[in-house]
C-alpha cells in the first residue's frame, strides 16, 4: 500500500476572482430583488437575459472549438454563485450546462440539424436539460422548460433532443421556477435521437453531473445571500430591549447558516475541479455537492425565516422569497433521495477497496 | 484551486518506506483499545521518533526537527492514522508560544527537548469549577523573590501523569479582574507538590485531575508577563481551535483536530461497510444491496465529504457532530452487533462502532465546546457578545 495524497486548495486564480467581481456586479445592479418579483410567476426575465447576452455570459463555459470561450464548469459554477445571490431569473445554468452537452456530442461528431446552433449559442433560443432519466411518469418536469423550445434528456439509453415551436406552459410552483412538463410522446414536441450505447451513457452521466453542481452552485448563493440577510436582521430588530443578535438561540442559527454555506461551495467548487479535470475520480462528488447544497439550502433558508420572527413568513420580506426560491431550484432534479443513490456507489468501490482484515474478529 | 493528486518524489518515497519500517519494528496497535485522542504513543516510538526529528518535523534540523515539508508532514499524519498511533505528542501549539514569551533561561535548557520530542508537555487550563470560562481561573501563583508558589487544581489534564511540562493558567490577582490578571508558567510536573489523580471517561481513554500543594519553582518558567497571561495563552488556543488555516497546499482544510475527528468518523463508516459486506439478508443478499443500509452508508459519506470541506474553525465542531449522529446510527444500523467490543465473539471491525459511540460525545466537549465554538463563530461573523 503505498499513501495518496491531494491537495486542497480552493483559492481562486486571479482571472476567477475578476470574473466574480464582474458577475457580482453585473448581477447585483441588474438582478435586483424588484426585478425578480416583476419576473414572477414566470421566473424570467428577458432583459435581464439580453444583458446576459449582451455580456457574452453564455458562451464562458463552452469550448472554443465550437464557438465558445473556452472556460469550464469551475467558471459555470462561480456563475451559478452570483446567479444564486440575486435569485436572478435567467435559465443560464440549464442552457450552459445543455450547451456543453450538446458541444460534447458535436465533439464526437454527431450532428444536430435538429437545433439552429446559432440561434442556441447566442441565447436566441434557450435549451434546457432533463435531469431525471428515469422517465418513471412518461413525462418530465423540466428546470427552465417554460423559456425553452429544445430540451436534451436521456432516455431508453439514448440522449434525445426535443423541440417545439413554442416552450411548454409552466407548471405552477411556489419558488416561481420555469418549470413546465416534457414529453416526448407530446404531440407538439419533435424528438430527435442523437446518440446510443455506451458512449451516449457516458455523455449524459457526465452532463448530469455537471447539472447537479452547478445547480448546487446557485444553491449557494441563494444560501450565501439569506445568510446576509438574517444576520442584517438580527443585528437590527431589538426584543426585550436588547438586538436579538444577542440571544444565542439566534446568533448559533446564524453560525449554523455559515458552517453550511461554507461547506456548500467548497464542496461544489472541489466537485466542479474535480470533474473537470479528472471525471473518473470519485464521481459521487457532484451528488455529493447537489444532496449537501439542497439539504443545506433547506435548512438554512428556513433558519433564516424564522430568524425574521413573523415578518419572515410575509410575502414581502426578502427572505421568503429566498425561501421559495430554494424549494424549487433545489428540487426539480429529483431531490436528495435521488442524490443519495448515487452516492451509494462509493459503498461498493469502498466495500472492493477495505481488505477484511484483522480488523475484522467477526466469526459469524 | 487545485485538487489534483501529489506525485510523491523519490525521496518521499523511501520516506515513506522508513517510517512504515519505523513503525511496524516499533508498534503493534492495540485495537482493543483506541482512545487515539487520549493515549500516547510509547515512550520508546517517541525516542526513535525524536532521533529523526520527526515530532516536529517541519522545524528546522538545527532546531530539533527535520526540515520537512507539508507533503512530509501530511504524510506523518496519514500514516500515524493508519496504523493507528496516537499522535498526541507534539508541542508544536506551544513552541512558538515558548519562543516569543520565554525566559532565555527556559529557551536555553528547555526549549530544545521539548522541540526534538524528548520532553512532552500538557495544557492546564481548566479547573473543576471553569472550563469554558477560563478567565475564571482560580488556580493561584503568588511571587516570593525569584521563586513562585504555586496552590490549586486542574481538571481534565490530559497526558498530566506522562508530561515533562505542564503549560499552565495561574491567577496572580484578583479573580474579578478576570483576564488581567492571568499569568502563565511552563511548571515541571516532577517539582514536588504537583500530583495527578486519573479521570476515566467513555470509549476508555484517561485524562487527569491535577493537585498543585505549594509547588515552589522559579521566575524562570514564567511566559510572558504578569498579569498578561490572556494574550500569551491566546496564540496557542487559537491554533488549537483551527483558526487561520491557509486553504493552499496538501493539508486538509478542516486543519483543526476536526481533521483528527474526520479520520475516525472514516473508520467508522469502513467499519459500518464491513460489517454489511460480512452480513446477508433473509433472502441470501448481502446487506450491502439492503436499500436501508445503502441510505444510511451514503448519509455517512455525505457528511464525512461534508466535514473534509469544513474549513478552519469550522472543522471541530463540524465533525464532532457529524461524528457522534453517525456513530449513534451506524451503531443502530448494525444492531445488535454494534454494541460489541473488539475481541467479542461476532463483533465488528475492532469494535469500531461500539467504541466510536463512546468516544464521540467527548469530541464536541474538550478543546472547548461546540457551543463555545459557536460563540467564536459568531463574534467573526460581527454578531454582539451573548446576552
Ligand atoms: C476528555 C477531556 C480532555 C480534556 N483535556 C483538557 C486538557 O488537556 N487541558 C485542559 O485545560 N482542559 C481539557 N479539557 C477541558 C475542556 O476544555 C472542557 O471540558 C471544556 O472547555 C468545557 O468546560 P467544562 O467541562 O467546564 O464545561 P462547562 O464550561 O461547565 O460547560 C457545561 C455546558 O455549558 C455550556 N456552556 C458553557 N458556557 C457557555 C456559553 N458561554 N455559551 C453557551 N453554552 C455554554 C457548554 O457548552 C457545556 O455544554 C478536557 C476535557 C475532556 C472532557
Amino acid at each position: 500500500m503505498t499513501l495518496v495524497l491531494r491537495r486542497n486548495d480552493y483559492t481562486l486564480s486571479d482571472e476567477q476572482g475578476q470574473l466574480v467581481d464582474m458577475l457580482r456586479s453585473l448581477f447585483t445592479e441588474q438582478s435586483t430583488i424588484d426585478v425578480v418579483r416583476a419576473a414572477e410567476p414566470l421566473g424570467f426575465d428577458q432583459n435581464l437575459w439580453s444583458t446576459v447576452q449582451d455580456n457574452g455570459l453564455l458562451t464562458i463555459s463552452i469550448p472554443e472549438s465550437v464557438g465558445g470561450d473556452g472556460g469550464g464548469l469551475v467558471e459555470l459554477v462561480l456563475a451559478g454563485i452570483e446567479i444564486g445571490r440575486t435569485a436572478a431569473p435567467v435559465p443560464l445554468i440549464d442552457h450552459v450546462v445543455t450547451m456543453r452537452l450538446l458541444s460534447a456530442l458535436k465533439g464526437t461528431g454527431v450532428s444536430i440539424d435538429a437545433l439552429d446552433w446559432k440561434a442556441a449559442l447566442a441565447g436566441d433560443l434557450i435549451v434546457s436539460l432533463a435531469p431525471i432519466s428515469t422517465w418513471e411518469l412518461g413525462s418530465q418536469l423540466v428546470p427552465s422548460g417554460a423559456v425553452a423550445k429544445a430540451v436534451v434528456a436521456f432516455k431508453d439509453g439514448a440522449i434525445i433532443l426535443m423541440t417545439r415551436e413554442t416552450p411548454a406552459a409552466q407548471a405552477q410552483n411556489e419558488g416561481c421556477a420555469p418549470v413546465a412538463w416534457w414529453s416526448p410522446n407530446d404531440e407538439d414536441v419533435l424528438t430527435t435521437t442523437l446518440l446510443e450505447g455506451h458512449e451516449a451513457v457516458d455523455i449524459w452521466e457526465l452532463a448530469h453531473r455537471e447539472w447537479r453542481i452547478a445547480t448546487a452552485a446557485s444553491l449557494v448563493g441563494l444560501m450565501a445571500i439569506s445568510s446576509e440577510i438574517a444576520r442584517g436582521y438580527a443585528l437590527d430588530r431589538k426584543a426585550f430591549g436588547v438586538t436579538i443578535a444577542k440571544f444565542q438561540a439566534i446568533s448559533h442559527q446564524l453560525a449554523d447558516i455559515h458552517m453550511d454555506v461554507v461547506t456548500a461551495r467548497n464542496m461544489t467548487i472541489k466537485a466542479a475541479w474535480l470533474t473537470e479535470n479528472e471525471p473518473d475520480f470519485r464521481p459521487e462528488l457532484a451528488a455529493m455537492a447537489m444532496a449537501h447544497a439542497t439539504r443545506a439550502a433547506l435548512r438554512s433558508t428556513a433558519k433564516a425565516v424564522h430568524v425574521h420572527g413573523g415578518m419572515g413568513i410575509t410575502n414581502e420580506a426578502d427572505i421568503s422569497l429566498f425561501y421559495r426560491k430554494v424549494s424549487s431550484w433545489s428540487l426539480v432534479g429529483g431531490g436528495i433521495r435521488r442524490d443519495l443513490d448515487d452516492i451509494s456507489t462509493a459503498i461498493d468501490h469502498r466495500a472492493q477497496e477495505l481488505v477484511v482484515t484483522a480488523l475484522t474478529s467477526s466469526n459469524r | 484551486m487545485d485538487f489534483s493528486q501529489v506525485e510523491l518524489t523519490s525521496d518521499q518515497l523511501v520516506f515513506e518506506k522508513e517510517i512504515r519500517e519505523l513503525i511496524s519494528q516499533n508498534w503493534t496497535p492495540n485495537l482493543a483499545h483506541i482512545a487515539v485522542d487520549h493515549d500516547r504513543m510509547p515512550k520508546s516510538v517517541r525516542m526513535e521518533m525524536s532521533r529523526r526529528g520527526w515530532i516536529h518535523p517541519e522545524l528546522a534540523v538545527e532546531a530539533g526537527g527535520a526540515g520537512l515539508g507539508e507533503i512530509e508532514l501530511e504524510m506523518i499524519t496519514n500514516l500515524f492514522d493508519e496504523y493507528y498511533i496516537p499522535a498526541n505528542v507534539s508541542s508544536s501549539l506551544l513552541i512558538p508560544t515558548l519562543e516569543k514569551f520565554g525566559s532565555q533561561w527556559l529557551k536555553d535548557n528547555v526549549l530544545p527537548g521539548i522541540r526534538s520530542g524528548e520532553l512532552t508537555t500538557c495544557l492546564g487550563y481548566s479547573e473543576p469549577d471553569n472550563g469554558s470560562d477560563m478567565a475564571a481561573a482560580t488556580t493561584r501563583a503568588v511571587q516570593d523573590g525569584d521563586t513562585w508558589v504555586i496552590n490549586g487544581q486542574k481538571m481534565w489534564t490530559t497526558w498530566g501523569n506522562e508530561s515533562d511540562y505542564v503549560f499552565l493558567l495561574t491567577r496572580t490577582g484578583a479573580v474579578e479582574e478576570k483576564h488581567r490578571t492571568l499569568t502563565m508558567f511552563l511548571v515541571p510536573m516532577n517539582t514536588p507538590g504537583v500530583e495527578a489523580t486519573p479521570v476515566w471517561i467513555l470509549g476508555g481513554g484517561r485524562t487527569n485531575v491535577t493537585f498543585y500543594t505549594d509547588v515552589v519553582i522559579s521566575d524562570n518558567y514564567r511566559i510572558g508577563p504578569v498579569n498578561d497571561g490572556w494574550s500569551v495563552m491566546s496564540e496557542p488556543l487559537a491554533t488549537e481551535h483551527g483558526a487561520g488555516v491557509v486553504t493552499e497546499g496538501v493539508s486538509p482544510v478542516n486543519g483543526s483536530m476536526g481533521a483528527g475527528f474526520s479520520r475516525v468518523f472514516q473508520k467508522l463508516v469502513d467499519g459500518a461497510i464491513q460489517w454489511a459486506a460480512s452480513r446477508t439478508m433473509p433472502d441470501g443478499r448481502s446487506r450491502l444491496e439492503d436499500p436501508l443500509v445503502r441510505a444510511a452508508l451514503a448519509e455517512a459519506m455525505l457528511d464525512l465529504e461534508m466535514c473534509w470541506n469544513a474549513e478552519g474553525e469550522l472543522g471541530k465542531p463540524m465533525s464532532a457532530e457529524a461524528l457522534a449522529k453517525h456513530a449513534d446510527k451506524l451503531a443502530d444500523m448494525a444492531a445488535p452487533e454494534g454494541l460489541l467490543d473488539f475481541g467479542v465473539d461476532g463483533s465488528i471491525a475492532a469494535g469500531i462502532i461500539a467504541s466510536e459511540r463512546q468516544h464521540a460525545p467527548g469530541t464536541a466537549v474538550y478543546g472547548g465546546t461546540t457551543e463555545i465554538y459557536r460563540n467564536n463563530l459568531a463574534r467573526r461573523l460581527g454578531l454582539p457578545r451573548p446576552y
